[in-house]
């Protein structure tokens, strides 16, 4: 009688001392809960709490087994077999089988989806049994199980019953706003841009996981006002902290300040398949399909100078649409056109433009670190060359629809490698835009011995063959300037200091390595 | 019973104005003797003056985006800059603007956007509060309750829901240009019912008057007696809701701007200013939002005194 009672009265002490709420802020809401119809990284770190998918990056990016125990390539040709892990469920309770991977398949690669770009060379995907699958390339692909780390997967019976064997990227589906995966964490609620409340799943096959027992993601679009939230303690964690207050965090009591370098590259993009400029005046036709012009524009910008004022030294200019810490940066090609506003001059008149046009340029103004500050910047640089810039800064909700429109005539986009190899960039945004792949190539940019190449990469094994396949696209890339690269965005959490988390290089925020202490 | 009670107090504000100038003196000796009004109004005057002249007392055109140095970036006031070692009095912006060129510059569009939108809800609510007291009837029921239904929505959300739309209709290349125009409209379409209200309440009491019911029987027609005869008679309080609504309109494009629906920030208003300024207030950089926020304060407050006092000093009663 007395022993059950202690154990009754520990019970009762220990029950609250176990419950951690830890709370975090965003500056981006994903958009969609739906992990095939968002390739945008606010929605897959965060699904990444949520999903899971046959493999998955860990504390230092390398891949690791999740859904997936082991893979090996075919013996009978290109492609690879998957060994499935036995016993997981889904968050509704269904079992975790190759048909699941099957349908998962057929839902992200459907046209329908914003990730079919992944599945470019996958001819077939089959199952010969309940925990095997074999996915079958057109060619040799070495690299395909580092490429699919955020392919997510979905419960076939699940998707059925709710109508959502595809997705929906314009109207949404059941799966936009509901989850069903078999992460670590499963939503309890959500309510979009207002906040969404994660609690630990407790049928999760894995261990690795902190003692946060409920997560509350709530999005604050104003950076100020993130700091504020963060130093009055209403939040927990903030990412990103403006470069302008990072100093201010990192001396304030209570708070830490986290601080990495993302493997994000922020560029301009052009429109260069339309034969006339959205907001062109004073001009015929669209000068941007020009490579002059375009150098013109490289060179009217002072990188050096937004490094320096807006992004506060923080940031790392970059000649690439990679870093180079990435896979297959191609080292001769680090040199960034110099910033020059006399050659740009000389530029725009070789090409015929000596007075200048004006064209529309749209920024997000919540998606990337300073966004609307360096667009601002950029529009004065190129009023000094005489090109004059009508900036549109908008929220990123409603700024993918209208790139996807071509409402721009010239844009800022930040893009950071899923696979953190060159070749990522290419295949979404130098590749011609075609039903799976060049699906981020907004401008339509096109030419015939990328689109070679770029297969070529994806099937070659040796090393310095497919290095010198890399460097013939970038310095393509770099000679067209088809994107003017910046710099390297700067990764800086802010958190409170009982927080212990890992900070990824992708800047996706993982919820099961947060330790509240 | 209270209905007629408000009538009874609009018609005491609107006492005839035969005594037109023995009223002026009036004004002017309680203007004289009013120590508020007339700091108020001096900063009033001081303010627009230094709009009107901005480009002839702005050291910078922060507008012409070709003459800004990014290098000049967050200069402290009254300090060189570190790269460049020019001098700012206000201090720079993150964009290297001059903070001082950039609020003259900002007050001229603040000014213009109240301006403009309180005209507009006045022409608006005049002529539907005539009509509604003059016809009354089933003109008077529908516009007085288009006017009930807009004031149960605040009208900074009325502004928006209507900025939204024309933001929406507009082409994206236009929107700068446009932004300062559909700011007129939104809150001048927001702010007309309490020009409507007033009106029509005095007019009630107008039309019943014997120099209306003579102008009636002359055969004048409708029309020409309210604009005729009514409207100078009405026209007292309407002076003084729009000396008031002045200011309130000056802070819903502040805060519109502030909410970053109003003027872009490549021709930012003194709002505007103010949420550019506030990204900075953690790192140090006051200056940026400090500057702009007063000149706001200073007008908002100068303007609403001016009201305050206009309003005692056409009002009989208080006299």
């Amino acid at each position: 009688m007395r022993t059950s009672l202690v154990i009754a009265t520990l019970g009762v002490l220990a029950a609250p001392a176990s419950a951690e709420t830890f709370r975090w802020a965003g500056q981006t809401d994903p958009n969609t809960m739906d992990p095939h119809a968002g390739n945008s990284a606010p929605v897959l770190g965060f699904l990444n709490n949520v999903y899971e998918g046959l493999v998955r990056r860990d504390r230092n990016m390398a891949i690791e087994p999740a859904l997936a125990t082991e893979w090996e390539p075919l013996e009978d040709g290109a492609g690879w077999r998957f060994h499935l892990r036995e016993g997981v469920t889904f968050h509704d309770g269904a079992d975790f089988t190759a048909d699941d991977v099957i349908f998962s398949y057929e839902r992200a690669s459907s046209a329908e989806a914003d990730t079919a770009s992944w599945f470019a060379g996958v001819t077939e995907v089959t199952a010969p049994d309940e925990y095997t699958v074999e996915i079958r390339t057109d060619a040799p692909n070495p690299i395909f199980p580092d490429s699919i780390a955020n392919w997510m997967m979905m419960d076939r019976g699940w998707a059925e019953a709710n109508n959502a064997t595809r997705p929906n990227i314009e109207q949404g589906s059941y799966a936009t706003l509901n989850t069903n995966g078999t992460g670590a964490y499963r939503i309890t609620e959500r309510e979009p841009a207002l906040r969404t409340v994660l609690a630990p799943f407790e049928e999760w096959w894995g261990d690795d996981r902190g003692n946060v027992t409920e997560g509350i993601f709530t999005p604050i679009e104003n950076s100020a006002t993130g700091v504020a939230a963060l130093l009055s303690g209403e939040v927990d964690m903030i990412e990103p902290v403006p470069v302008q207050d990072a100093e201010r965090i990192d001396n304030a009591e209570g708070v830490d300040l986290q601080r990495g370098v993302e493997a994000r590259v922020m560029m301009y993009g052009f429109s260069q398949d339309k034969d006339s400029l959205v907001g062109g005046d004073g001009v015929e036709g669209n000068p941007f399909q020009d490579p002059l012009v375009r150098q013109a524009v490289a060179h009217a910008i002072n990188v050096d100078a937004i490094r320096q004022t807006i992004m506060r030294g923080s940031a790392e200019p970059t000649a690439q649409l990679v870093s180079a810490a990435m896979r297959g940066y191609s080292e001769g090609l680090s040199e960034r056109p110099a910033y020059d506003p006399e050659r740009a001059r000389e530029l725009l008149a070789e090409a015929g433009y000596e007075d200048g046009f004006s064209f529309l340029l749209k920024c997000p103004n919540d998606r990337y670190i300073n966004d609307e500050s360096v667009c601002q910047a950029t529009v004065s640089m190129l009023a000094q060359v005489g090109l004059d810039a009508q900036l549109d800064a908008i929220p990123v909700r409603n700024y993918w629809p209208e790139l996807r429109a071509d409402e721009y005539d010239m844009y800022f986009l930040g893009w950071s490698p899923g696979t953190f190899d060159a070749e990522h960039p290419f295949r979404f945004l130098v590749h011609t835009p075609q039903e799976n792949i060049g699906t981020w190539n907004f401008g339509g940019y096109s030419n015939p011995r990328v689109d070679e190449l770029i297969p070529a990469i994806q099937s070659e094994i040796d090393e310095s063959a497919r290095q010198e396949m890399l460097d013939e696209i970038a310095g393509i890339v770099q000679d067209e300037m088809v994107y003017v690269p910046l710099y390297v965005q700067p990764l800086l959490w802010g958190t409170a200091e009982n927080i212990e988390l890992t900070q990824r290089e992708d800047n996706f925020f993982i919820l099961r390595w947060v330790t509240v202490n | 019973m209270s209905e007629l009670q408000t009538e009874i107090e609009t018609k005491a504000k609107t006492s005839p104005g035969r005594l037109a100038r023995a009223w002026d003196s009036d004004l002017a000796y309680s203007f004289r003797n009013n120590p508020v009004a007339m700091v108020s109004a001096f900063v009033v005057s001081l303010l627009i003056l230094a709009a009107i002249f901005a480009p002839l007392i702005a050291p910078h055109d922060p507008f012409n985006p070709a003459t800004l140095n990014l290098m000049n970036g967050f200069t402290p006031p009254g300090q060189a800059n570190q790269f460049t070692q020019e001098y700012f009095l206000l201090g720079t912006d993150d964009q290297g603007r001059d903070v001082f060129s950039t609020i003259l510059y900002g007050m001229r569009i603040s000014l213009f956007v109240g301006f403009a939108a309180v005209m507009l809800a006045l022409v608006i609510g005049v002529l539907l509060g005539l009509l509604a007291g003059y016809l009354g009837g089933w003109v008077e029921t529908i516009i007085m309750r288009i006017a009930d239904i807009q004031l149960t929505f605040p009208a900074i959300l009325v502004a928006m829901l209507i900025f939204g739309i024309a933001k929406g209709i507009t082409p994206p290349e236009y929107r700068d240009q446009m932004a300062i125009w559909v700011l007129i409209l939104a809150i001048g379409l927001s702010d007309w019912v309490q020009f409507a209200r007033v009106v029509r309440g005095a007019t009630l009491v107008e039309k019943n008057r014997e120099y209306v019911q003579a102008a009636r029987l002359i055969g004048r027609s409708p029309f020409s007696i309210m604009v005729r005869h009514i409207l100078p008679n009405v026209l007292n309080p309407v002076l003084v809701i729009a000396t008031i609504s002045l200011a309130l309109a000056i802070i819903a494009e502040a805060t519109l701007s502030f909410l970053g629906v109003g003027a872009p920030p490549t021709k930012p208003s003194l709002g505007t200013l103010i949420r550019i300024g506030q990204e900075f207030m953690f790192s140090g950089e006051w200056w940026i939002l400090f500057f702009p926020a007063v000149t706001l304060l200073a007008l908002a407050l100068s303007i609403n005194l001016l009201g305050d006092w206009l309003r005692d000093a056409l009002n009989p009663k208080l006299r």
